[in-house]
């Protein structure tokens, strides 16, 4: 009886002291980054900015792409610029063969407004819509060759509304069926956001199953996140078009653009009336809130500081006179040349140089294995008989098996 | 498994001992009388110990290639930059005509300078001004500084242009201020190089301190006020590139078509701006006409001003952002800033256009900013308010006077988002100076305090990506690391060194060069698209890769050992026990 247990205990610490290696092996790949000293300097609101995205294919999920069609047009009306929304479709609802209505998409049975009409400007659709593309928009980290309007091109004045709908679960988001965006990596990937100041405020809102989940590993401040629905429940869609033959439109977004209808651009209903507007009962889910990282208090915020886009503008006092009275056409321009040139000069030396730096691509940084190896037949191309060296090696064999032989008498 | 094959063996040990010694006091349980074996313990040892002979060998092969980051270097810098902001030198020389020596000798002036402007200066020192390391010189002049009362302003900045030169100190520059006594009003400007001078009925009294608030608050501070723009809103790129993008708006080309001769426009006037700015921004230009581009925002009717009347609170709303398909540049590139001017014509149901300043007057230029974004002027096209009908929609040109008010509007406008005034004129505590402005736009003394500043922010902002980046890979030990990130890293901070040292000489251009590329090259490391491979890689995703290879073998071998080992030891007890006993 001892005896079984002494083993049940060794055994249990030989497990542990494996999963000690192995948690040595990754190490501190989990870890998070220390965090950032970045200054808290009070810094304008100076623009808005959107990332939609619906992660879900396929013709039973039409619903998520109304959602976030829906959306686009409500920011958009509310004045975000089509080249500072990001959006991203993960499937063509519109052009799909199933569609009774082709190139029209609706979010109510009534059929009275087409989210798919003039001007929808898709930046990422079908298979673009994936977890890496979706990192690479909030982190900025882009090939070369992406144009502008692929990107968030975000400073420190700016507010984000990061809107996501999808099938999610227990701290994920399901990407085209075969992909997840856990919290982890949406949580890391705002991080990385506030450590480069791409933005001043962050608002999150996610139209999932379990969506407060998602939010759990954030610990960026200036972000609010808003979920459709707690840990445990689902969201359900709002209702069935029988025309179209799926589900148009998911309860919590409903509401949501119903909250918007009323609104315009000059509008300053707060976020709180938002959050308040969202009733269990009709949502058949608790919509859940985080404010603990954002700093401002909800009722003195306007929704238009993340739905819509309001300019900051300064009157320009003064033209700049220096130019009138001289004659147009024939005017020539007397640089004070020196001074120029050589800065010229300068600045061409020192570019030219990292240039030439940047080009002679020295393999130096070696690592120490290959170079103990690269030493090693250096020596070995030095020794000229290498019969007798091998010879060597044999004879220093023996007594190992002697040795051993021995031992096992 | 381990279990069973063990058991049977255990049995034949306990068997075996008992049928061998018959002996009183032979205890099979508690003895035994031959010496255990070691082949077991020898062979299961040996297994064990190859398996951790290839540790080593997994581990390399499992290494991720990481460029070797200078984090030391990166952490100095940025504690170099952080505990002391950035302080150019600046030599200042102040230039006394026709003054009697007696009273005032050159020490108590040079003296008494210091002290007013350390007065104007203040405590808190802001990066990119000359903190507390500058100098002043007083020199008196007899009267080879012929300053005739009839010469106009630009040609008494030309005449001390060729007197005194753009003297350099140790490669810095020298800003002078001359004092002319004389029997007039006095008169305080700045030119637009380095110089300025006062003329005038002037005490030594009054002169030291319109010194000093030139030197401090005009050649220094750039003669802007607090909070115009807050400095983090530089609007550069981050590779350095700005790109003036230039819109003329036709909002409804039925009634009215114009267009301009943008050609013109950038080579004779935009030229020699982008080429002053150049230490500052690497600028770019391009232009587009667009049609159908109503303003989104409301104006009423004003019978007393006789035009359509837009208040300065409507302003939020005039930038009709659907409409308006103003960023449509392909040379921009991903992280460049563009910048959108755009000329708004009116249609013909709101012509003339007027913007109205919440004091109920009329804007002198009809045009705003918006800070990072670019600036919008309204252009009323001549004649729109008398009768409408007889303009002819097609073929108008803006015509060269026009185009020329509009550019100096525009100006006014770059200057503003560069955060600098354009009214020429500063208003101090000591008087009103009037400031030559330059046709290049900038003049020199204030390209030096954008240079400054500039340099100032980039490498700030150069620092915080460095350090940024070098915590990120830190954090992530897993994540490769390209060579070109290194390499992209190691240049930045030769390039920031060289922006240093390049401030502490005084050379303010080359530093801001220098200080931009840092920066850019900073950015283009943090923002490497490779990065991104692993980001967040969670503990048991990295268990549940490496364990199905290793766990099934590696429990048995170490059980294996563990086992043998406890055996052998009881087994040699048994041994020892037994030559006690015989023994006694």
């Amino acid at each position: 009886m001892i005896r079984l247990q002494m083993e049940r205990f060794f055994k249990s610490t030989v497990i542990l002291s494996l999963l000690l290696c192995s948690i040595c092996l990754c190490s501190a790949i989990a870890s998070s980054y220390s965090s950032s000293a970045s200054s808290s300097s009070i810094t304008m609101h100076t623009n808005n900015w959107a990332v939609l995205v619906c992660t879900s294919r396929f013709w039973f999920n039409y619903r998520h792409m109304a959602n976030t069609l829906s959306l686009y047009r409500t920011v958009k009306r509310l004045g975000i610029p089509d080249e500072r929304i990001i959006l991203m479709l993960a499937d063509d609802m519109a052009c799909n063969a199933r569609n009774k209505y082709p190139a029209q998409v609706f979010n109510n049975e009534n059929h009275r407004l087409n989210l798919y009409g003039d001007n929808v400007e898709v930046d990422y659709r079908g298979y673009e819509v994936t977890v890496e593309n979706f990192l690479r928009v909030l982190t900025g980290r882009h090939e070369t060759a992406v144009p502008r309007s692929k990107r968030l091109l975000s400073d420190e004045g700016s507010h984000i509304l990061l809107y996501m709908t999808g099938h999610g679960g227990d701290e994920f988001l399901k990407f085209q069926d075969s992909e997840e965006l856990q919290s982890h990596d949406l949580a890391d990937a705002v991080k990385q956001m506030k450590e480069k100041r791409r933005f001043k405020e962050l608002l999150i809102m996610v139209d999932t199953c379990q969506a407060a989940t998602l939010f759990s590993q954030l610990h960026s401040p200036g972000v609010l996140a808003i979920g459709s629905s707690m840990k445990g429940e689902n969201s359900y869609s709002h209702h069935l078009d029988s025309d179209v033959g799926v589900s148009v439109v998911d309860r919590f977004t409903f509401y949501t653009l119903a909250f918007f209808e009323r609104l315009n651009i000059y509008d300053n209903a707060s976020l709180s009336s938002l959050f308040s507007s969202y009733n269990p009962s009709t949502l058949m889910s608790t919509a859940y809130y985080r404010t603990d990282l954002y700093q401002r208090q909800l009722r003195e915020v306007p929704v238009t500081n993340f739905f819509g886009s309001v300019m900051e503008t300064i009157h320009t006092d003064s033209a700049y006179g220096a130019l009138s009275g001289k004659e147009f056409t024939r005017y020539k321009i007397k640089m004070s040349s020196d001074q120029s040139t050589s800065l010229q000069e300068q600045g061409t030396f020192v570019s030219s140089n990292v240039q030439q730096q940047m080009n002679d691509s020295d393999t130096k940084g070696a690592c120490p294995f290959t170079r103990m190896m690269a030493r090693l037949h250096d020596k070995m191309e030095k020794i000229e008989d290498v019969d007798t060296l091998v010879n060597y090696g044999l004879v220093i064999m023996l007594p190992l098996v002697a040795v051993s032989t021995w031992l096992s008498q | 498994m381990a279990e069973i094959s063990e058991a049977p063996e255990a049995s034949k040990d306990e068997h075996g001992s008992p049928v061998k010694n018959i002996s009183d006091n032979f205890d099979p349980n508690t003895m035994r009388k031959s010496k255990p074996g070691l082949k077991r313990l020898i062979l299961s040892l040996s297994v064990l110990f190859s398996f951790l002979l290839g540790l080593p060998l997994l581990l390399k092969s499992i290494e991720i290639y990481r460029a070797p980051l200078p984090f030391r270097e990166i952490n100095a810098l940025s504690n170099a930059i952080e505990s002391s902001p950035l302080v150019f030198p600046c030599h200042f020389r102040a230039v006394f005509v026709g003054f009697d020596q007696n009273e005032w000798n050159a020490d108590k002036l040079r003296v008494s300078i210091l002290g007013q402007m350390k007065k104007f200066m203040g405590d808190d020192l802001v990066c990119g001004t000359c903190g507390n390391n500058y100098t002043v010189s007083v020199a008196y002049f007899g009267n080879g500084l012929n300053l005739d009362d009839k010469l106009k302003d630009y040609d008494v900045d030309e005449h001390l242009e060729s007197v005194l030169g753009s003297g350099e100190i140790n490669g810095g520059k020298v800003y002078t201020v001359v004092v002319v006594k004389r029997d007039q009003e006095v008169k305080a400007v700045v030119g637009k190089r380095r110089h300025g001078w006062i003329v005038g009925r002037v005490s030594e009294l009054d002169a030291v301190e319109k010194i000093a608030e030139i030197f401090v608050k005009v050649f220094m501070n750039g003669g802007k006020e607090e909070g115009l723009i807050p400095g983090e809103f530089m609007p550069v790129g981050a590779d350095g590139k700005v790109v003036l993008s230039f819109n003329l708006l036709n909002a409804d080309p039925n009634d009215w078509i114009y267009d301009w001769d943008f050609q013109k426009i950038d080579e004779i006037l935009l030229a020699p701006i982008i080429k002053a700015l150049e230490p500052v921004a690497n600028i770019s230009v391009e232009s587009q006409v667009l049609y159908h581009t109503p303003k989104s925002s409301f104006s009423y009717w004003d019978d007393e001003l006789k035009s359509y009347i837009l208040s300065t609170k409507d302003l939020p709303f005039f930038v009709n952002s659907n409409e308006w398909h103003l960023d449509t540049s392909i040379a921009a590139g991903g992280r460049s800033k563009v910048l959108q001017v755009v000329v708004y014509l009116p249609s013909a149901k709101e012509c003339p256009l007027l913007l109205q300043l919440p004091n109920g007057e009329i804007s002198m230029t009809n045009g705003f900013i918006s800070p990072m974004w670019g600036g919008v002027i309204v252009w009323n096209p001549p004649g729109c308010s008398r009768d409408t009908e007889n303009i002819h929609p097609l073929g108008h040109k803006i015509s060269h006077q026009d185009l020329e008010k509009i550019f100096e509007v525009f100006m006014g406008q770059l200057r503003q988002l560069f955060g600098l005034k354009s009214n020429n004129l500063y208003v101090g505590t000591s008087g009103t100076f009037v400031l030559l402005a330059s046709e290049r736009g900038f003049t020199e003394w204030e390209l030096d305090v954008l240079s400054r500043q500039h340099t100032c922010f980039n490498l700030r902002s150069c620092t915080t990506t460095l350090g940024s980046l070098s915590r990120l890979v830190q954090s992530l030990p897993r994540m490769i690391i390209m060579d070109e990130i290194g390499k992209q890293v190691k240049f930045s901070l030769e390039a920031a060194n060289l922006a240093q040292s390049n401030a502490s000489l005084g050379i303010y251009d080359a530093s801001a060069v220098s200080s931009r590329l840092a920066r850019s090259l900073a950015e283009d490391a943090f923002f490497h698209p490779s990065i991104l491979s692993v980001s967040y890689y969670s503990f048991e995703h990295c268990f549940a890769v490496y364990s199905p290879f290793f766990l099934p073998v590696s429990l048995h071998v170490i059980l294996a050992a563990v086992r043998e080992w406890r055996r052998f030891k009881q087994e040699r007890k048994k041994y020892v026990a037994w030559q006690t006993k015989s023994g006694r």
